[in-house]
């Protein structure tokens, strides 16, 4: 038995392997929650240069829906964390990111991406107007933490200085109820709506709290020194109902948010009008320009794109992964899927992919060629999960 | 008396006479996770040895099953069509895929014993 797809290293790399080996082979790093990991039996993989839980003992189906009907702990401390500060701060990340300062509040995060001269999406990323108005606070994908740092030592000049944050971890509390838990820590947090953050104290400790999140669920992503983090989350552990959830139930949460995954569903050849993500840019900035990459996502706009992002399912029970072709029914191909798998909160196959835009005026149903079964499937709006984001009491 | 022996990629196979059973290991559907769908072989079709025979499908990957033996398929387990799940729970017994008429028993000396299974996975 061997295994196909992109999450190939799992099986071999089973948990009867020495943890050290992999540890020392493959150069990977651990994050500060390493131990908490282990003494919770997680079954560790290599992921994105580091050793990271994909799931712990009761396995990814049990996390998934704890997720959704309860409160999860993820570690993403292989995210980075980037702070940039310098004079003017926001118009020189305007020149950079297709955003408004003008329309963020102090302590407003933003989802939005760093383009490239075509157009093309360098990474995705949070940004957070902090309320000191010296700085600007980034959180980026792992694996393109370096390229993002390129480019931003390329786009910005001497006088700004862009730190990567290495000493503080990452930790994802996300579900209905981690507003409950977390407000036991910080009764402020009760009231922050989706997208704001803010520095918090605990025990003489420096929290950087964002209520965010890319499980389609409310929750919160806390940033706290590493020296401090083990003993936090075994905090949160001792709460009712909080358990811990790996990669592998992150990945089905966000694909039934139908969130977009780097290196999936958009990369450097993906435009973010192509990836469904012109929400994220602000008219004035399409219409003003004034950022890299400005022209090529105008004409997008303009002319329209060759294909576009949507939500795939498979009729029957047959998974359709990422690389899985698109066909009409005369079976001519019409796309590929980007991200696939089986959405255990909907019990059945759920995927992602680009479809010719020509196509979608007329056909909504398709065939999946997996592994050469014709499968049908129906194309469908994203998410297949609806949001419960916290907007806010009012 | 049915005997049981195992591959190198985790399969194992349970035979009595010409007939064997054939199936993945714990060790395998404890590494594979939840188990949510298996694309079975259909009855009548030749299987050789070594070649891709089934699919698991795991909520994280779909991994390829190889054939232990060679010979003819003449039934499938139909109860995983819709409850997959029985591979994680009892992978050696209830979680069986196929059945098969096995054309040359000889090819059987050349699969492991339960105990070098054991050794093969504890490396």
């Amino acid at each position: 038995m061997t295994e196909e797809g992109s999450w190939k290293q799992l099986f071999c790399h089973g948990d009867h392997m020495s943890e050290a080996y992999w540890g020392l082979e493959q150069n990977l790093k651990t994050t500060p929650l390493y131990k908490v990991h282990n003494d919770n039996r997680a079954k560790l993989v290599p992921f994105a240069g580091y050793y990271l839980p994909i799931q712990y003992e009761n396995g990814i189906i049990a996390e998934h829906n704890h997720t959704r009907n309860s409160v999860s702990i993820f570690d993403v401390s292989h995210m980075g964390q980037i702070k940039i500060s310098g004079p003017m701060i926001y118009d020189a990340m305007e020149k950079i990111l297709p955003i408004s300062f003008s329309k963020i509040a102090p302590g407003q995060i933003k989802y939005t991406q760093f383009l490239n001269n075509e157009g093309k999406i360098i990474d995705d990323l949070m940004i957070c107007r902090t309320f000191e108005e010296d700085h600007v606070w980034l959180v980026v994908n792992a694996d393109c933490t370096p390229k993002d740092l390129d480019h931003l030592y390329n786009n910005l000049n001497k006088t700004y200085k862009i730190e990567l944050i290495e000493d503080r971890a990452l930790i994802a509390l996300q579900g209905p109820n981690s507003s409950n838990i977390l407000k036991t820590f910080f009764q402020e947090i009760d009231d922050m709506p989706f997208m704001t953050a803010d520095w918090f104290n605990y025990n003489n400790e420096k929290f950087f709290i964002s209520r965010c999140g890319y499980t389609g669920e409310d929750g919160f992503e806390i940033s706290i020194k590493d020296r401090y983090a083990e003993k936090f989350i075994n905090e949160l552990l001792q709460c009712e109902g909080v358990k811990l959830a790996g990669l592998g139930a992150r990945n089905s949460l966000r694909m039934e948010a139908g969130l977009c995954l780097y290196g999936n569903d958009i990369s450097s050849s993906v435009s973010p009008i192509e990836a469904g993500l012109k929400w994220s840019i602000p008219k004035e900035r399409i219409e003003n320009g004034g950022f890299i990459g400005h022209e090529p996502i105008k004409k997008d706009l303009e002319n329209g794109v060759e294909r576009k992002l949507v939500g795939i399912k498979p009729l029957g029970k047959l998974p359709a992964r990422e690389g899985t072709q698109i066909f009409d029914k005369n079976e001519k191909t019409i796309g590929e899927i980007t991200s696939g798998g089986y959405s255990p909160s909907l019990q059945t196959p759920i995927a992602m992919g680009y479809i010719n835009s020509d196509i979608l005026k007329s056909e909504c149903e398709v065939l999946l060629n997996v592994r050469g079964n014709l499968i049908p499937a129906e194309i469908t709006s994203l998410p297949f999960v609806e949001h419960k984001y916290f907007r806010g009491n009012k | 008396m049915a005997e049981i022996y195992f591959t190198k990629d985790h399969e194992w196979i349970k035979v009595e006479d010409n007939i064997g059973v054939v199936g993945i290991t714990a060790y395998a559907s404890e590494q594979l996770g939840d188990i949510v769908f298996v694309e079975l072989p259909e009855e009548g079709i030749t299987a050789e040895i070594g070649k891709d025979i089934a699919v698991v499908e795991s909520v994280k990957a779909a991994s390829e099953v190889y054939s232990p033996v060679s010979g003819t398929i003449i039934k499938s387990n139909e109860d995983l069509n819709s409850t997959p799940e029985i591979v994680n729970e009892d992978p050696v017994g209830k979680g069986w895929f196929y059945e098969i008429e096995i054309s040359n028993n000889d090819e059987l000396s050349g699969l492991m014993s339960e105990e070098e299974y054991q050794k093969h996975i504890g490396d």
